[in-house]
């Protein structure tokens, strides 16, 4: 139970099964061992999970330690609820394929597009230094 | 610390010693290994070549048997050598590297620097893995050929695989490595693959290449040594003047664990401590973590990284009674190998809840720790009614959870990794962040919205009793308490001290600070203040008197249906203008004020020449009065500025418009008090001022025979008192003026006599021909 009720604190989720998000985008799984007061997370046996359109892939990872400034959201995960229901589970080549695959998909519509606006004479410029992916 | 016999000889601080500065005198880590009681002198070269011989013994065979790298020698060989390879010293390992040749290194270092996530190279070599099953043990001996920049290019799945191996090569395993040891290391109930896995993996390499850190010389007690205990090294500070007291744990670090009796074998790292055995007799392998073993025999990619069953199976005391069985001795041939053995597991912990059951005794209060015991939490800090809804909240709740909580917790065996202490710790820093000095301003809206939670309750139980609810909040204030900062300074001693640490930087500038007492603030800030207005009208009637200015231009410039509007906005402005002239309806004194201030700033002078012509008569003649009367004052003003002449055109084009009465009042006036003419004359525009009088005076009489100006006999009167000051003053102090009216000296003919016009003439130069 938490020990300041009224406030908000990672001690209770402990132990338990969590999901993180990343500022990077990617999206940890893992049994979180130990915070501080900045949160940064310990996550034990994590597992990382890729997900492009309805199929996604696990890739295990290990011991993560995230730094706190670096959470998007974290949530506790039902350990019951199975996950898979909608989604589909793929081995980690395929997702990682997919991953590729929708990248470059991605890249080539960028470029079409940065094209377009070039024949315009309009640039938008890459915010590369922003979170985002 | 620094023992201060220690430091330079030339430190003059002999006054520390008197017992100025308290801290406690600790012992230098470093200088005590060096050279005190920590030091251990034998021989380190000697212990070396021993050492050596012993590895070149066992190297030679390893070197020659692994030299073909990847190439398969007999796996009894190979597996021989493993261990051995897996405990010698960084040299050996290096000698057996090149021995082996460069070849392999290069291959191995590419491997490591290509499978750089040893994850997902996994996937890759778990490809390769079903084609060559016989040199599955030189697959991870391969790296180890190489020794030093071995990765741990197992993954989970190898491991996997080694492990369902792990069975058959185990008796060979036994008989061969370990007991064949002459390390004379312990028991190792564990399979080669894990062993090699051990060596592999990146914290064994560099622990075989940089050596561990230093352990203090404690023998086997320190087997459940913790390395959060660990100091790091004291910090080499500055001597202690001033310093905060030199922390054996930086701040900021967790609470150290407190070890209870169950994590004796507390779930370390892996050590290797080969070079400096005879130091550290502690047996390798048996500080095997449940963490290692788990990791192989619950390799997550085996079934999912998480099963919707339970987590991994060990529970504490399953776990714990592993590590006793691998301290306690090989020959279990019953518990030891059974564990670990592949296939092993599931039955192990599928089967026996009966043996295990009696003890579980002890479990159940590991599992809900927080449940049980209704726990009383430090909740003053919150609004009483924020406490009310969570006590609720908290009962409602309580009861589910139990059952749930049991179940989870006592299977997961890294459960509680995080103390209580550190839980505790953590939870103290948010509460830290809570106290408040001013609740308002850190968190209004909290407040905010319990108050109006009350009132709206208030409300609603309007009958029953008031009291109850008319509970006020009183959060824990925090005094906030100065941290100014004293440096520190010795009494009687010439000069500052120069040391100076993270606490007391060197203070550079000796800045003294002057209070001033509040009743000057307080004149000093009316007196700004008032000026700031006097600026601040100035600014607005200068705006104002332009528009007014540009009126005309625009006029001109504007359509017709405009002009109107316009003719609106002036009338306004005009009327604004003069209305702030004349804002003080009683007395001209109070304007009269406001005219001088106005009239003390250059600006204000500009403004006021600007705006006699847009007055209306009566308030420029109140104005012109007003210069007047206040003339030596504004002389004085304007000694650096000088721009009291600028109104000499506006002023005279006024007094030509002025009534004789008010002619006579003005000279009156100008005479005022006692030496103002004489002040007046000194002053450029006073002069002229007055002949600009004088001249007019004299037009209205030489022009219009019957005008009313020597209906009383002021104005002769003035005109004597005039004269005579002229005659009195002298010449040196008078001041040119600006223009001599040419009327003057028919002015003068008729009230004076022949030798005092003269005398006049020559002072003011006043000659007939100047007309």
């Amino acid at each position: 139970m938490n020990y300041v009720p009224g406030t908000a604190s990672l001690i209770d989720d402990i132990d338990k099964k969590h999901l993180v998000l990343l500022r990077d985008g990617r999206t940890l799984i893992g049994y979180l061992r130990s915070i501080d007061q900045f949160a940064n997370l310990v996550f034990h046996q994590t597992v990382e999970r890729i997900h492009v359109g309805k199929k996604f892939g696990d890739i295990p990872r290990g011991i993560f330690i995230v730094r706190g400034e670096n959470v998007v959201l974290l949530g506790e995960m039902d350990v019951d609820k199975p996950c898979d229901t909608i989604l589909q589970q793929v081995s980690i080549e395929e997702i990682l394929e997919e991953q590729r695959l929708q990248q470059q998909a991605k890249q080539e519509t960028e470029k079409v597009k940065m094209q377009v606006l070039k024949d315009r004479g309009l640039s938008i410029p890459k915010a590369d230094n922003l979170d985002e992916y | 610390m620094f023992r201060f016999q220690s430091l330079d000889d030339d430190c003059t601080l002999e006054e520390e010693d008197d017992g100025l500065i308290e801290e406690e005198d600790e012992i230098d880590q470093f200088n005590d290994d060096t050279f005190g009681a920590g030091a251990i002198d034998d021989d380190w070269q000697e212990e070396h070549k021993r050492l050596a011989e012993l590895d070149e013994r066992d190297g030679l065979g390893a070197g020659r048997g692994l030299g073909g790298g990847d190439s398969s020698p007999g796996p009894a060989s190979a597996a021989g050598r493993l261990p051995l390879l897996g405990f010698s010293s960084g040299p050996p390992g290096q000698d057996a590297d090149e021995r082996s040749g460069g070849g392999d290194l290069a291959e191995s270092l590419a491997r490591f620097i290509l499978d750089a996530d040893p994850a997902i190279a996994g996937v890759g070599a778990a490809e390769r893995q079903p084609a060559s099953i016989p040199p599955k043990h030189q697959l991870p001996p391969g790296p180890p050929a190489s020794g030093l920049p071995a990765s741990s290019v197992l993954s989970y799945q190898q491991q996997q695989h080694l492990l369902r191996r792990g069975a058959a090569p185990m008796g060979q395993m036994n008989s061969h490595s370990i007991w064949d040891n002459s390390m004379g290391f312990g028991p190792v109930s564990v399979t080669p693959g894990l062993v090699t896995h051990m060596e592999d993996s990146p914290l064994m390499s560099i622990i075989k290449e940089v050596g561990l850190p230093k352990r203090p010389p404690q023998g086997r007690s320190d087997e459940g040594h913790d390395l959060s205990e660990r100091a790091p090294p004291p910090r080499s500070s500055s001597p202690v003047i001033g310093s905060p007291p030199v922390r054996a744990v930086p701040i900021g670090t967790p609470p150290k664990h407190l070890l209870s009796l169950n994590h004796q074998h507390h779930p370390t790292a892996v050590h290797v401590r080969a070079p400096v055995q005879h130091r550290f007799p502690a047996p390798f392998p048996e500080r095997l973590s449940p963490n290692t073993l788990l990791n192989l025999a619950n390799s997550p990619l085996c079934r999912g990284p998480f099963p919707p069953r339970v987590g991994p199976v060990l529970s504490q005391l399953q776990r714990a009674q592993l590590l006793n069985s691998q301290v306690a001795g090989f020959p279990r041939g019953g518990p030891g190998p059974p564990l670990l053995a592949g296939g092993g597991f599931r039955p192990f912990f599928g089967g026996p809840p009966p043996p295990h059951g009696h003890r579980m005794g002890p479990l159940p209060p590991h599992g809900p720790p927080n449940h049980t015991p209704p726990i009383r939490h430090n909740t003053t800090h919150l609004h009483p009614q924020h406490r009310r809804m969570l006590t609720q909240r908290m009962q409602s709740r309580g009861g589910d959870r139990v059952r749930t909580g049991l179940d989870r917790r006592s299977r997961d065996p890294y459960s509680n990794l995080m103390s209580q202490k550190e839980k505790e710790w953590v939870t103290k820093i948010q509460m830290m962040q809570l106290q408040s000095t001013d609740p308002y301003l850190d968190d209004y809206y909290y407040q905010n919205y319990y108050e109006k939670m009350e009132k709206r309750q208030e409300k609603e139980r309007d009958s029953s009793s008031r009291k109850e609810h008319t509970t006020k909040l009183i959060t824990p204030q925090v005094a906030k308490v100065e941290h100014t900062y004293r440096p520190v300074q010795f009494a009687g001693s010439l000069g500052k001290l120069t040391v100076s640490s993270v606490n007391n930087p060197r203070k550079m500038i000796d800045a003294v600070v002057t209070t001033r007492s509040d009743d000057e603030e307080k004149r000093e800030k009316q007196v700004w203040n008032k000026r700031r207005q006097v600026l601040y009208t100035v600014e607005k009637m200068y705006s104002l008197l332009l528009e007014v200015q540009d009126f005309e231009k625009r006029f001109v410039q504007t359509p017709e249906e405009d002009r109107d509007a316009l003719m609106e906005q002036h009338k306004s402005n005009t009327e604004q203008l003069s209305n702030s002239r004349m804002d003080e309806s009683w007395g001209l004194r109070v304007s009269d004020e406001q005219c001088v201030m106005i009239m003390s700033v250059r600006k204000g002078k500009r403004l006021v020449a600007r705006l006699l012509p847009f007055l209306p008569a009566a308030q420029a003649a109140a104005v012109v009065m007003v210069i007047a009367r206040n003339l030596p004052a504004l002389a004085k003003k304007d000694k650096q500025d000088q721009a009291l002449c600028c109104l000499v055109e506006p002023v005279s084009a006024v007094i030509q418009s002025l009534s004789s009465s008010a002619l006579t009042d003005l000279l009156q006036e100008l005479q005022g008090g006692e030496g103002q003419l004489a002040a007046a004359l000194q002053n450029k525009f006073g002069v002229t001022l007055l002949f600009l009088i004088l001249s007019e005076g004299e037009r209205m009489q030489s022009s219009d025979p019957n005008c009313q100006l020597m209906d009383d006999n002021r104005w002769t009167e003035l005109v004597f008192s005039v004269t005579r000051e002229l005659l009195g003053v002298p010449s040196s102090s008078l001041a040119p003026p600006l223009f001599t009216p040419p009327n003057l000296l028919s002015l003068f003919s008729r009230y004076v006599d022949r030798q005092r016009l003269e005398l006049l003439q020559d002072k003011l130069q006043i000659s007939a021909s100047s007309r």
